[in-house]
């Protein structure tokens, strides 16, 4: 049936088209002069309705990225003109320790805190799934966090919270845990903003949901009549129809979380530290561009975390072949 | 036939771009006619906008400085801005190169060079005698605001390199001050001394902070020598080897002796003398006002005491211009700016308003308006003292001295709170000038 209604919907502008170049549609008499013209006419007035978004597209995203793609092979410090240096931004990067730092704590807080989060988020999806009762208060209240969990005032809070004598610490202490700031240790900051991260789970959650309830009752009931229990359940019915939701929750957390900046960068004031251990990625490219002046450096890092996402989502794809099932897949 | 129809395309989104493109400018430039007549009443109403770096404490002293600009200037409207050090520096840096400058501005020495090669700053040359009012100011004053022969900016005042102690706090620990001067080794004891007193009493107060952190402190070790952190030519008066020989003297300061790495950090952006942490500091003698407002009621009085010496009767020391005032190239009223620029470093109102919080003041005319005592009169009297120990100010800092300055710092924590060894931190210092200097 859809593929049905794709293949007319397909026919149609093809044939539109066909008309508009102004070669004769096996189906119809040859156009007018005035219809010709009419087309045009209509042509313009939809590229017209496009501008603002095209303008926006060539002039914000296109233009910028083609230029910082040059800028990533010069040298340019914002002052004078950028110089050509070949390969040169690249070879500093890889012989950088700051830099292998960087992408160091960038990538343990990407591949801890993903997966973290999303069975946070799912955990929380199935709870609210489980009963219908106050559900709607529950989903907005466990959503709330992502809201403001970006926002300045969260990770000014968050610095405090963490802080020595400060909620976690005290509350930490009371089971004889007494770990002192967070803020200021070099080996609990990453953790830190790995559980403000998993705070978060408010978007992914809500999506979860969404496709929870779209696994069809009658597979729990045929699963519950060949005695499956609660785990097998999950594991048999709930994962395999939820794998394109998690697919989608993976792949859009993953890009997100290479992206981490406000939160680190708020928390440590804009340092880096302790330790370099707040200098994600992003919060690192930000020092290098504006607080250095070195566009160019920024630039090669700009373009090697752009490959390094796109690599990694192209896996992500290649990959879910064999994990993700679509609805009335016979595999 | 594809190709028609895409030049077509491009012909409707060329034209589609350009009207938007008129559409933009008509909005702007209606804009500012409605804010250049936006005043009222006589004369021809001008705002202006001046930005500077500071705390609370600073900003309540610009308001009361404007306010008394304005009852003298009615029709120049000033909008105030501020930001910390770093952050005022990165805004900075993107409005330089979006030509969105502000018209006057508070301004580091270690960016004259930078903004006035860059043709970011306007010369003041045709306002000197007309706006601006020279005589006050000495001819030393004058020329520390001259690159390539021309001058871009005013110093309002000058401070020098200090030891700040807290006698209070000293009182609680029951310990004697720092007396001054003596070796590196000897404050470095002194510190620890300190420190133990007060843990052996169960309080959490520290003799001082590592010193190795501040580049003004290898600056005077270097300057005693003989040397400098940068010659004339911007090439780095040390090697790898004498950076890491001092970052090793901190050593003994960092493991135990002095404030520890973490609560450095975790009390960032204030110091640990401001946090009533540390009993002394060694820092810019005009800190004292913004120390005091840190500190808040419970703490009064603070002393200037010399800072350590490398060779006995070297002049280390040198009294370093501060808080220079610009205008921007593009300022649309240059008049008024110099105006404005002119009531900043030399009224006295100003100067009432300030007392030492920019520093000493530069100005004869803006000394005379504050009353010196207390902290004030123990800063210029600090200055006196130390006349036999100040030799040449060091040339106008190279370009990009702002980021050595902040990798010092940065290097400096880390070796705080042990992630790095002076080994590595000096090599990955020199790494870092070695793209500055190409920069």
């Amino acid at each position: 049936m859809s593929t049905a209604s794709r293949a007319t919907s397909l026919s149609t502008p093809d044939a539109v088209a066909a008309a508009r170049r102004g070669t004769p549609s096996p189906a119809g008499p040859p156009p007018s002069a005035q219809k010709k013209r009419l087309n045009r006419r209509e042509n313009l007035a939809g590229y017209g309705f496009l501008a603002p978004w095209l303008i926006g597209f060539f002039a914000l995203t296109v233009g910028p990225m083609a230029i910082s793609l040059y800028l990533a092979f010069t040298r340019y410090n914002l002052f004078t003109d950028p110089v050509w240096v070949g390969l040169d931004n690249f070879e500093r990067l890889f012989a950088d320790p700051n830099y292998i730092q960087s992408v160091t704590i960038t990538l343990v807080y990407v591949l801890v805190g993903t997966p973290i989060k999303l069975a946070a988020a799912l955990a929380i999806a199935m709870l609210l799934n489980y009963r219908d009762r106050g559900a709607a208060f529950f989903r907005s209240a466990f959503y709330a966090p992502s809201l403001i969990g970006a926002s300045v005032s969260v990770a000014i809070v968050w610095r405090a919270m963490f802080s020595a004598e400060g909620p976690v610490d005290s509350g930490l202490s009371l089971f004889g845990i007494r770990l002192g700031s967070w803020v200021g240790n070099v080996d609990l900051v990453v953790p830190m903003l790995i559980i403000l991260a998993v705070w978060q789970f408010g978007a992914p959650m809500v999506i979860f949901l969404a496709g929870l309830k779209q696994v069809p009752h009658e597979l729990y009931e045929a699963a519950q009549m060949d005695g499956a229990g609660p785990m097998r359940k999950f594991l048999s019915v709930t994962l395999p129809m939820l794998s394109p939701v998690i697919f989608f929750n993976l792949l859009l957390e993953t890009i997100n979380a290479f992206q981490i900046f406000a939160s680190a960068f708020i928390i440590s004031n804009g340092s880096g530290g302790p330790g370099g251990q707040t200098n994600y990625y992003t919060v690192y490219l930000y020092k290098r561009a504006f607080a250095d002046l070195q566009m160019g450096y920024a630039s090669a890092m700009a373009w090697v975390l752009l490959v390094v996402v796109a690599i990694i989502a192209f896996v992500l794809f290649r990959t879910s072949k064999s994990w993700v099932h679509y609805g009335g897949d016979t595999k | 036939m594809f190709s028609a129809r895409r030049n077509r395309a491009a012909a409707t989104f060329a034209a589609m771009a350009l009207t938007g493109a008129v559409v933009l400018t008509g909005c702007s430039g209606s804009g500012e006619s409605a804010s250049g007549g936006g005043g009222e009443g006589g004369g021809e109403p001008v705002s202006l906008n001046f930005a500077f770096w500071g705390n609370d404490v600073r900003a309540a002293m610009y308001d009361e400085a404007i306010a008394a600009f304005n009852e003298e200037y009615p029709d120049i409207e000033v909008n105030v801005s501020f930001l910390g050090f770093p952050e005022f520096w990165e805004k900075r840096q993107i409005e330089a190169t979006s030509g969105g400058l502000p018209d006057v501005m508070q301004f580091d020495y270690s960016y004259m060079r930078q903004y006035a090669d860059n043709g970011l700053l306007l010369d003041l040359e045709p306002y000197l005698g007309e706006q601006i009012d020279t005589d006050p100011l000495s001819e030393q004053i004058l020329g520390i605001g001259v690159v390539n022969d021309t001058t871009y900016g005013i110093a309002t005042s000058t401070n020098a390199w200090t030891m700040f102690q807290n006698p209070k706090l000293l009182e609680t620990v029951g310990a004697e001050p720092y007396e001054g001067g003596g070796t590196w080794e000897d404050y470095t004891e002194y510190v620890a001394g300190v420190t133990e007193t007060a843990k052996a009493a169960g309080q959490e107060i520290y003799g001082g902070t590592d010193y190795t952190g501040r580049i003004q402190n290898f600056e005077i070790q270097l300057r005693a020598e003989g040397d400098a952190l940068f010659t004339e030519d911007g090439e780095p008066g040390f090697d790898q080897e004498r950076l890491q020989e001092f970052w090793e003297e901190g050593e003994a300061l960092r493991n135990g002796g002095a404030l520890p790495g973490q609560r450095i950090e975790e009390i960032y952006p204030l110091s640990g003398f401001d946090s009533a942490l540390t009993t002394s500091e060694l820092t810019w003698d005009n800190f004292g006002a913004g120390y005091l407002g840190n500190l808040g009621e419970e703490y009064t009085e603070l002393t200037l005491t010399e800072p350590p010496v490398t060779v006995e009767g070297a002049k280390d020391l040198y009294v370093k211009p501060s808080m220079l005032h610009t205008i921007a190239a593009t300022t649309e009223h240059p008049e008024e700016a110099a105006t404005l620029l002119n009531f900043l470093v030399n009224s006295p109102e100003v100067g009432a308003a300030f007392g030492t919080n920019r520093g000493l003041p530069a100005s004869e005319t803006q000394l005379e308006g504050i009353e010196l005592d207390g902290l004030d009169a123990q800063i210029r009297d600090y200055e006196e003292s130390i006349s036999d120990r100040l030799g040449d100010a060091p040339p106008v800092p190279i370009v990009g001295f702002g980021s050595i300055e902040e990798k010092f710092r940065q290097l400096g924590s880390d070796l705080g709170l042990g992630v790095i060894t002076p080994e590595a931190a000096a090599e990955q210092f020199f790494q870092e000038l070695d793209v500055i200097l190409a920069q």
